[in-house]
């Protein structure tokens, strides 16, 4: 066992017996990963499954229904209110993630630098992100209250205009509502994995460059990004797929109104599936982006692969 | 569609995907099917009354009542009932948004609570998973006489009682008589057309508006958009649920009335995102002359001890108006299901017959201060309307209550369609766009497709 | 001149307009920026701060200015804690958080040092495998999910939380795990084997130790998403005693006609308290932590 180890270890592993401890590594490697697995399965892989029969039969809440093929899908496709949320679904998720990326990267920045009180700043700055999503939406809810908002309050004795604004009531505002609350809610995740990223930098690489005469906004081109971009792509691959798939949010917030113009798909999902009983049908809305989401994270996985 | 059991095809589905999850007992799918053996010793031959069983355990699940005295009222006695037959009550409250997905959820995974809270037409959403209780309403039926028909028609499905009528929660308009004197105005309005003019004259004089909420309000959108469609003439489905009528000249005058009454400001324009809570916050503010609401706004102003009795002189109720073809009013409906999987089914139902008892029901009527109405004609009287005179209006919209989806009889789809907002959101697009012609045939076009599902 | 400091400016004397200069840069490059981020992010837990401690009647006042108070008195907050069962969800969704983190992070630290250290077919497939079940939405699950609780007759127990919450925390420790992983050079360990330990052995005694700061962070991130979770807390936990802090504020603060505004915002601030002060004391590590484990993932 000792002498198949050798200080050149990668060598080493290599050239001696090679089956054995490869036979080693596997059942090990398998067996470590049991428990997650298990989890997983259970709990994840049966219930998609499940979704995904659900979504190719005609069934209802508490009946089974039989299998109706892409009816479903097809049916959906002359549903004004799902385009539309399929069309909120991905500005929502396209604008909100490319605020929370800027914006992240300034904050990540700003908290690289050195000020009084930083690690007070820093944890702060983290608190949209630590409370439950319920509980700053309905906040956010009382601040845009249609009688009662501060956020109207304040426009209005400024005297930008003289009604406020109708925060929920009126389509565009509303999704700009959800966006900003996303924004205001996500960006510290963004801040700390780029804060993260920024502090492996070596502070010699800006050295250098300034040496060479390089202004700050190359250095950011040209070492900050390149240097980032492991992180950066994980971090947008999981927010874009975690914000496609946002419930609680929407829901609390806005849950469609007005007259259905708000919904994104998880939420309208929910309204025909839960609300109405039409389980199948709420799964298939919920299932419509996965093809989409699988060739991204496909696409990111290549990119990083060639990083490697 | 069948309505096949649904635990049997999840079994099959399960041995043929070949997952076997931990604990797949039998006991639960053979409670799914039907009662197992164990708990139910004796079942109930027809006519007989149920009795509690000694130690049993029963849940029931219903919604966080907008009078907190009306649950602490039933929480006492279901504490009575478990004391006096040796059982255990438990009283769960969820609010009303979240009672549907916790039922969905509950009918789906086949277990839950033993009754279940069904609003409007639940029964009929769920009806695999309800159980026949039509013995049960035979027997109060007995007791307490006829049935309110709009409880009947929710509770009823192919002949067969699937709920037990429970209540309803009236829903009339409660207004400030200060500033209806203030605008010059005499008596509340009694048809749809005064209701526009007396707005106008509101906003003539700058006085705060009616308001009426045209968002995806759980209560207080329906209550309003329906009977305006209704009394115009205009009609969601056919009466025998199968043709989409909506797209007529009677929706169009509903419609248009609604555009003329918004534009004119009659009734307020910022209600488009108003929930159920808006109206009542924008009236005990002094924001609002008027809105459409249950008891709950003159019941805080008058009778919560809250400091904010401000209005409490000034605040009266009237009942719905009429239109030029009918005088419909829709409130809210709650019903009693005893779900198929409760093993203890008999002290279920013997609970339900504890509740619906005429001195413990009327105890409970008089501890909602006027929220809640019987459904039974016995029922329809509790001594709280008598006491007070200005509580008397929620008592009259009682009788010419109607459904979501009337004519048709309540159904899957015309729960969809009210789930859906379909009628809400016609007046809503057609306000903020002046465009009724565009809105009804949206409307159509999604009643098209409620109605007539792939199958 | 040896760039040997990260994070601080090396320093040199200058003189006191160059100073200036500096610091009017500073000013606008920083210290502006800085405070404008930290208004935007901290205001609306002034206004949950300001609401709760006004009363119903200066609350809907609509003549008052609303973002001060003239009365404050802390009834939202005794009401909170006499009223409701607000204790007891915070105790709940504590042990929630406490033994779904645990599970996550022992199934994700097995899972990460597997996929990181160990070579064997597949390895790379099943690490990707798991990140995809975030792709499946809760709307979809939590259906199918209700089902397989209560055959597990696991509705209202604290398990049927405990046992679904790791769905959605292991993927994303797994990976921050990962790449810790891989940061930690391979000799130490090949130094353990030479010395006889066992694989096993050399990742109790050498890695995982190491990865403290890793786990340390991913265990963080673990326990704020589970406290705040709201969907199937709500589905899987019916009576009040065993509700989590979401779903019981939600569920009796808001009577249907009622939001009782003062006491949820009071109830949205202690709610996050927890998890902010977790936070205040670790978020030096929890940044450590992500740092090695973002960028080499």
């Amino acid at each position: 066992m000792a002498s198949t180890t050798t200080p050149r270890a990668s060598l080493g592993r290599l050239a001696g017996p090679r089956v054995r401890i490869f036979e080693h590594e596997a059942r090990l490697g398998y067996l470590l990963l049991i428990p997650a697995l298990l989890l997983l399965l259970v709990f994840v892989a049966y219930p998609f499954l499940f979704g995904i029969w659900l979504s190719i039969t005609n069934s209802q809440i508490g009946v089974n229904g039989h299998f109706v093929g892409l009816a479903n899908f097809q049916f959906e496709r002359g549903d004004s209110v799902f385009i539309q949320s399929f069309v909120n679904t991905i500005g929502y998720t396209g604008i909100t993630t490319v605020f929370k990326l800027a914006l992240g990267m300034v904050m990540a920045l700003l908290l690289n630098q050195v000020f009084p009180a930083q690690r007070f700043v820093r944890a702060a700055l983290l608190l949209p992100w630590i409370i439950p999503s319920v509980l700053s939406t309905l906040a956010w809810r009382w601040m845009f209250d249609p009688t009662f908002s501060v956020v109207n309050w304040v426009i209005i004795h400024s005297h930008l205009s003289a009604t406020g604004v109708d925060w929920l009531g009126k389509t565009g505002t509303a999704l700009t509502s959800l966006m900003i609350v996303n924004v205001w809610r996500g960006t510290p995740f963004y801040g700390i994995a780029f804060l993260a990223g920024l502090q492996t930098i070596p502070v010699d690489l800006y050295e250098a460059a300034r040496v060479d005469g390089a202004s700050r906004w190359q250095q950011f081109r040209r070492i900050t990004v390149p240097m980032l971009r492991p992180v950066l792509l994980v971090v947008l691959l999981l927010s874009t797929i975690l914000t496609f798939g946002d419930f609680t949010l929407p829901y609390v917030l806005t849950n469609g109104a007005p007259f259905n113009s708000t919904h994104v798909l998880s939420t309208w999902a929910f309204a025909i599936g839960v609300g109405g009983g039409y389980i199948s049908i709420g799964a298939a809305i919920s299932l419509v982006l996965f093809p989409l989401l699988s060739a991204i994270v496909f696409g990111v996985m290549v990119s990083l692969r060639r990083q490697e | 569609m069948g309505h096949t059991d649904p635990a049997w095809s999840r079994r099959d589905f399960l041995k043929t995907t070949g997952i076997a999850a931990a604990g797949l007992a039998a006991g639960p799918i053979i409670a799914a099917c039907g009662g197992s053996p164990a708990a139910n010793p004796t079942p109930a031959t027809a006519g007989a009354i149920p009795k509690a069983r000694a130690g049993a355990q029963i849940r029931l699940l219903q919604w966080v009542s907008f009078v907190p005295a009306a649950d602490d009222e039933i929480r006492r006695q279901a504490k009575e009932f478990s004391d006096a037959n040796n059982v255990q009550v438990t009283i769960e409250t969820v609010t009303g948004d979240q009672l549907q997905p916790k039922t969905a959820a509950a009918v789906e995974a086949g277990s839950g609570p033993d009754i279940i809270q069904m609003q409007y037409g639940w029964p009929h959403l769920y009806d695999t998973a309800c159980m026949d209780v039509t013995d049960l309403v035979n027997i109060l039926k007995g007791k307490l006489g006829t049935v309110n028909q709009v409880n009947d028609a929710f509770c009823k499905a192919n002949g067969k009682y699937l709920a037990v009528p429970y209540c309803q929660v009236p829903n009339a308009w409660t207004y400030r008589t200060d500033l209806w004197q203030q605008a010059g105005l005499t008596n509340f309005f009694s048809t749809w057309d005064e209701l526009a003019s007396n707005g106008k004259q509101l906003k003539s004089k700058n006085l705060p508006p009616i308001a009426v909420s045209l968002g995806h309000a759980y209560g207080d959108a329906i209550t309003m958009w329906y009977p305006v469609l209704w009394d115009f003439g205009g009609r969601e489905v056919s009466s025998d649920g199968k043709h989409v009528t909506i797209n007529s000249k009677e929706t169009l005058d509903a419609v248009n009335w609604a555009i003329d009454t918004w534009k004119s400001g009659a009734i307020s324009q910022n209600t488009l995102s108003w929930l159920d809570p808006d109206n009542n916050q924008a009236y005990h503010s002094g924001l609002i002359t008027g809105t459409l609401n249950g008891a709950s706004i003159y019941i805080k102003e008058v009778y919560t001890t809250a400091t904010n009795h401000k209005f409490a002189p000034v605040t009266n109720n009237a009942a719905m108006p009429k239109g030029r073809q009918g005088a419909s009013t829709l409130n809210l409906i709650f019903n009693h299901a005893v779900m198929k999987w409760s093993s203890e089914a008999e002290t279920a139902k013997a609970f339900l017959l504890y509740l619906m008892d005429q001195t413990n029901y009327t105890k409970w009527l008089n501890a909602s201060v006027g929220y809640n109405a019987g459904p039974f004609k016995a029922l329809s009287n509790a001594d709280v309307f008598q006491q007070d005179a200005k509580l008397k209006p929620f008592l009259d919209v009682v009788g010419a209550g109607k459904w979501p989806g009337w004519p048709a009889q309540p159904s899957k789809a015309t729960a969809q369609s009210q789930v859906q907002f379909v009628v809400v959101d016609m007046f809503a697009k057609a306000v903020t766009s002046g465009d009724a012609k565009s809105a009804i045939s949206d409307a159509e076009q999604k009643l098209k497709r409620i109605y007539e599902l792939p199958s | 001149m040896a760039a040997s400091d990260v994070a601080r400016p090396v320093r040199f004397r200058r003189s006191r307009r160059q100073v200036g200069e500096r610091f009017r840069g500073r000013l606008f490059r920083v210290y502006i920026p800085v405070a404008i981020f930290t208004f935007i992010t901290l205001f609306p837990f002034y206004w949950m701060a300001i609401t709760s401690i006004k009363s119903n009647s200066e609350l809907l006042d609509h003549t008052k200015n609303p973002l001060f108070v003239l009365e404050p008195n802390l009834q939202n907050y005794i009401d909170l804690f006499t009223r409701t069962n607000f204790i007891r969800w915070t105790i709940n969704s504590a042990v929630v958080a406490v033994l779904s983190t645990s599970i996550s992070l022992v199934c994700s630290v097995l899972a990460g040092y597997s996929l990181a250290r160990l070579r064997y077919r597949g390895a790379s497939a099943i690490g990707w495998g798991v990140f995809v079940t975030y792709l499946v939405p809760p709307t979809l699950l939590f259906l199918p999910m209700a089902y397989v609780i209560a055959q597990l007759h696991l509705f209202n127990n604290y398990l049927s939380l405990i046992l679904t919450y790791p769905t959605f925390l292991i993927p994303f420790c797994t990976w921050l795990l990962m790449g810790y992983f891989r940061g930690i050079p391979r000799e130490l360990e090949e130094a353990a084997l030479v010395d006889g330990a066992s694989r096993v052995q050399a990742m109790v005694r050498v890695v995982i130790p190491l990865a403290l700061p890793g786990i340390l962070s991913a265990g963080m991130f673990a326990f704020t998403l589970s406290w705040g979770e709201f969907l199937y807390a709500l589905v899987f936990m019916n009576d009040t005693v065993v509700k989590t802090v979401p779903v019981g504020v939600v569920n009796e603060l808001i009577k249907g006609d009622e939001f009782f505004w003062g006491e949820l915002m009071a109830a949205a601030l202690l709610g996050s308290v927890p998890v902010a002060l977790l936070y205040s004391f670790f978020v030096d590590y929890f940044v450590a932590g992500m740092t090695a484990g973002a960028v080499k993932g």
